[in-house]
């Protein structure tokens, strides 16, 4: 006991040592601001709104996950019996793998499509002409639109006898089972989520100078070496900051594919959020969701953390950009 | 500057909307009167104003009789109503009653969050007599633990286009599977087909494997034992498939419908039977081409493969479906949810409910004013022959395991071709999350 | 147009005309369809025409008593837009703050910013709402059913999308103004208010946006957080999709009409605030 406080004492006292030249090169860069003067106060609202409203509830979340709370257990659920890691192990039985696998695939082919969508719409809505505002407004409408409309119009056009079979010429070929659903929710999603891109990127558009023009323009460069040398490195930051959060919602959406394929949903379509809402929404085993969650939640977060540390989206470029 | 300033303004004035409007929550009140009563109930997206006013009205009649105020929510789906029964219960709060679907009522009952209607409790609402008996089949697991006070039916039926019979010299609808096959066969030709059915419906394929074969002898649940592997079963799949793959009596698009598209299919006047309806579809028939030349039957009550039933077969027309009401163990009012129970089950507010809605009265003399009604006939025969499935809070998985075979296939129906080696090993599927769901009731 | 448009064009015109036509097609063919589709009769639909062989304005009528749709806008527009403005907001105040200054953990923040991202909303909505209700139990505190509460939670998930949009732009903005500012005393509330704000009115604008949608769009938890009277358009909307089990057509006419009906403010609101998309930055010295 009396080692173990000391151990922790030490260490913040190193820790503290540690800092203080840290302080420092922040006092030299930061040109007189000191520690105390740092606002970090500014953060409680916002922290104070992630622990109660995220933090408490994922806890909650993983404490439910170690309990067999299903239907049967559910009115006193604070008493429902603790049974360990058994949901966990139980969820790789249930084809979790398969969902994420689904899950994580859909959502990269899914992203990757709409970037060049995206950044496209962005680039024509760049100049001023003539009903502008309109077009800008009509490449919103497919975001606006909630997902179970958008899932339902597409559900209904893309039935057997439906308006895209009759276009195409395709007559009783299925969309919606078997292995080209997949292939129709890539499609589905991508036509619900490219303005999420398109928005982040024009919106960096708007922060390259009038300057990068004028000199571009100057030195007689063509539109094509401009545009990717000049200035899609503009877009860079937000543009990967979009794809990373638009991958995550597409691999967390789960009102899509469940109001296009109902539940259950064909095999090939059996995204993870669908599997967890039926496993706990239809199938009452709260426990096992939760665990299902989790692991899959825990399965995008390390590919996630290193995808962060390697775009270094995150590290503050001090001193090289001013 | 001057866009700060807009932009501070919008949002001052939009946080002070907000924060102005968000004092009412529901405090219910105290004393005998200015109560409220919050009941569940699933929207009516067909004939909205009159359920506005039917909402309505039965308010009026509740606060003339208690003082106290109904409040009613509505639900979108079943999804939607199951969630909201799950959040309530883990809360401890929520709505007082609720109108639940019958094949949830033994979801529901598992929780334990409901009301056992004991012999008082039965009394309040005026009796257990007053109910046509089949309705409480789906109340309780036994006669000692009812938790579902039944409210409006909703058998299912066949119906069937007049004409085409005629045409097709055939003066009866069928009463056996076969003859509902051999009859669909002759007045399938050209672009003209003998029945629709809902292949890709997330409730509708269980319906005919549950009813052939509950017909056959098998209930699919024994006890705690599940009975999905079995030849009842799998002769239900292929009758079920072979419609579309070997008779050819099935419009091939129909294994991308749901139910309501199966319905419109039919309600173009080119389709001899539609499998799986209810009186609820009157209206949308009516407003098709099939408009005055269709009429409801019975769903075949001997299994396929045979001219009679075995003799542990039992006669099941349709699921037991429709409503039940259930009163929150929760509730702090429960006298007053018993007196409104009470009310929408009086026999003039359950008749005035089926004019208005077509949902059966699961009251048994409101039932019997209407079997007189000629078109009606069939259907509430069907509501005296339907059959309740098992009684387990097992049986959602059941349900959606049964389904699921369906599900998986669809890829292969569309080819034409499916294997009874391929429904055999999808069978053996279902079956396994079947019993390891029934391992795990209580 | 004058040679100041010229420097700044990125495509030349066919291309940009052939890309603009062929996205707007993308997007009109299907919205197209679903103007149709709203008047249309429900059989029409649910058959498969892509023209109607009866149109009707009927369903527009209809909608408005076959679900409380008017409530849902109401709502919807007033818990988005105080989600939007808060959000917006205290992500700009969070991001200036790991922007520019380096503390413990600022790393780890701003990545668990990102993490929080991935937790799938039906993970949370049960223990979400179970603390909600729980706070009426024992705070005697109503959340559930409040609009307060539906606010509280979209602001949170939308706090992490809001901050990084905003750190992404903050990092790019100069410091000269700030520190000129600071030496003539300014506090950083200040500093926030009058120089930070202005300036970055574009993304703060981008971030509201995606606030305001987030929340538009949640069905979630708006259909167990709220009662008939906070309903939001969304769950309203629902009950277009909704259809007894057996029983007759949904009303697809209808739900198109409805999800026009509700898409429409949305884009007016866009319309009327992407002037501040542009521009803000125009002064600015980054390159």
């Amino acid at each position: 006991m009396t080692t173990e406080l000391l151990d922790q004492r030490n260490r913040r006292n190193r820790r503290n040592r540690r800092k203080e030249p840290r302080v420092k090169r922040a006092e030299r860069k930061n040109r007189g601001v000191t520690e105390r003067q740092r606002p970090l106060w500014l953060l409680t609202p916002g922290g104070l709104l992630m622990v109660l409203v995220i933090l408490v509830p994922l806890a909650l979340a993983l404490w439910i996950s170690l309990t067999d709370l299903d239907q049967y257990t559910l009115r006193r659920w604070i008493q429902a019996p603790f049974i360990g890691l058994d949901n966990y192990v139980e969820s790789f039985d249930a084809g979790l793998l398969h969902s994420i696998w689904i899950s994580v695939s859909f959502a990269l082919i899914a992203t990757a499509a709409t970037v060049p969508i995206g950044i496209a719409a962005a680039v024509v809505t760049q100049n001023k002409y003539r009903g502008r505002g309109l077009v800008r407004a009509v490449f919103l409408i497919p975001y606006v639109l909630p997902s179970f409309v958008v899932a339902t119009v597409w559900r209904t056009m893309l039935q057997p006898d439906g308006i895209v079979n009759s276009v195409l010429g395709s007559e009783g070929s299925l969309w919606l089972s078997g292995s080209r659903s997949y292939w129709t929710l890539i499609l589905v999603e991508i036509w619900a989520a490219w303005p999420f891109i398109y928005l982040m990127a024009l919106a960096a558009l708007q922060s390259v100078d009038h300057e990068v023009h004028e000199a571009s323009a100057v030195d007689g460069v063509t539109w094509w070496p401009k545009l990717t040398h000049v200035i899609l490195p503009y877009l860079r930051g937000p543009v990967l900051l979009a794809c990373l959060l638009a991958t995550l919602n597409h691999i967390n959406n789960f009102t899509l594919p469940f109001v296009l394929f109902g539940a259950p949903a064909p095999d090939n379509v059996n995204v993870m959020p669908m599997l967890v809402y039926v496993t706990s929404f239809q199938g009452l085993r709260f426990g096992l969701s939760a665990a299902m969650a989790v692991v899959s939640l825990i399965i995008i977060l390390i590919p996630l953390f290193v995808y962060l540390r390697a775009v270094r989206l995150d590290v503050h470029e001090e001193g090289g950009r001013k | 500057m001057r866009n700060q300033k807009i932009i501070a303004l919008a949002g001052v004035t939009v946080l002070a909307a907000a924060l102005a409007a968000c004092g009412g929550g529901d405090d219910g009140g105290s004393g005998g009167d200015g109560k409220t009563l919050d009941v569940l109930i699933g929207a009516n997206t067909q004939y909205p104003e009159e359920f506005q006013a039917w909402q309505k009205s039965i308010s009026d009649k509740f606060k003339a009789q208690t003082g106290a105020t109904v409040k009613f929510e509505q639900f979108a789906s079943a999804n939607d109503e199951l969630t909201k029964i799950q959040t309530s219960v883990v809360a401890g709060s929520g709505p007082d009653v609720y109108a639940v679907g019958t094949t949830m009522t033994p979801t529901a009952y598992s929780t334990g969050a409901f009301v056992k209607m004991g012999d008082s409790e039965w009394q309040k609402i005026g009796g257990k007599d007053k109910f046509n008996p089949a309705t409480l089949g789906i109340s309780g697991p036994d006669e000692n633990n009812l938790v579902g006070i039944p409210w409006v039916s909703r058998p299912f039926v066949m119906a069937y286009n007049t004409d085409l019979l005629k045409a097709a010299g055939i003066d009866k609808p069928a009463t056996t599977w076969d003859e509902l096959r051999d009859q669909a066969k002759k007045m399938t030709h050209g672009d003209q087909y003998g029945l629709a059915v809902a292949y890709k419906d997330n409730f509708d394929p269980w319906k005919f494997v549950w009813g052939m074969s509950v017909q056959a002898g098998n209930p699919l649940v024994d006890g705690k034992t599940a009975k999905l592997q079995d030849p009842t079963v799998q002769k239900a799949y292929e009758t079920y498939f072979g419609w579309l793959t070997t008779d050819k009596i099935v419009d091939p698009a129909a294994v991308g419908w749901t139910n309501p598209q199966a319905l419109a299919s039919f309600a173009k006047g080119k389709t001899g039977y539609f499998a799986l309806t209810t009186s609820t579809a009157t209206n949308s028939l009516e407003q098709g081409a099939v408009k005055g030349k269709w009429a409801f039957a019975l769903l075949p009550t001997v299994p396929p493969g045979a001219t009679s039933r075995p003799a542990n077969g039992v006669e099941a027309a349709s699921i037991l479906s429709g409503d039940n009401l259930l009163v929150a163990d929760y509730s702090k009012n429960k006298d007053l949810a018993f007196q409104y129970v009470k009310l929408v089950t009086d026999p003039d507010v359950q008749l005035d409910y089926y004019q208005k809605f077509g949902n059966l009265p699961a009251n048994a003399s409101a039932l019997q004013t209407l079997s007189s009604d000629q078109r009606l006939g069939p259907v509430t025969e069907a509501a005296k022959k339907s059959v309740a499935t098992p009684f387990t809070g097992a049986w959602s998985d059941i349900q959606l395991a049964l389904t699921n075979v369906a599900v998986q296939s669809l890829p292969d129906l569309a080819k034409g071709s499916l294997s009874a080696q391929q429904i055999d090993s999808r069978i053996a599927t279902a079956q396994k999350s079947a019993q390891s769901s029934l391992d795990r009731a209580k | 147009m004058s040679a100041h448009g010229e420097a700044t064009r990125l495509l030349p015109r066919p291309l940009l005309v052939t890309i603009t036509v062929l996205l707007c097609a993308l997007v009109l063919v299907p919205i197209s369809y679903i103007v149709l589709a709203s008047l249309n009769s429900d059989v029409g639909v649910a058959s498969g025409e892509f023209w109607p062989s009866s149109f009707s304005l009927e369903s527009y009528h209809k909608i408005w008593t076959t679900a409380d749709l008017s409530t849902g806008i109401v709502n919807s527009l007033i818990v988005c837009g105080a989600t939007a403005v808060a959000s917006a907001l205290l992500g700009t105040t969070t991001a200036y703050v790991l922007v520019r200054y380096q503390f413990r953990g600022r790393l780890t923040i701003l990545r668990g910013l990102v993490g929080l991202q991935s937790i799938p909303g039906t993970l949370m909505l049960l223990p979400v709402f179970v603390l909600f209700s729980s706070a009426g139990n024992y705070l005697g505190l109503t959340v559930v059913g409040t609009r307060w509460g539906l606010f509280i939670a979209y602001l949170t998930f939308a706090l992490p999308f809001s901050t990084w949009v905003m750190v992404t732009y903050l990092r790019g903005l100069p410091r000269e103004l700030e520190e000129a500012a600071r030496t003539e005393g300014a506090n950083t509330v200040t500093i926030l208010w009058k120089i930070i704000v202005p300036l970055s009115l574009p993304a703060i604008v981008v971030a509201g946006i995606f606030a305001f949608l987030l929340g538009w769009n949640d069905v979630l938890f708006a259909s167990v957080l709220t009662r008939p009277e906070t309903h939001t358009a969304a769950v309203a909307l629902q009950v277009f999709g909704s259809s007894q089990e057996g029983g007759a057509l949904p009303v697809y006419s209808q739900m198109m009409a409805a999800a026009l009906v509700c898409a429409a403010p949305v884009v007016i609101l866009y319309l009327i605030f992407q002037r501040y998309l542009v521009g803000g930055l125009t002064a600015g010295g980054v390159k």
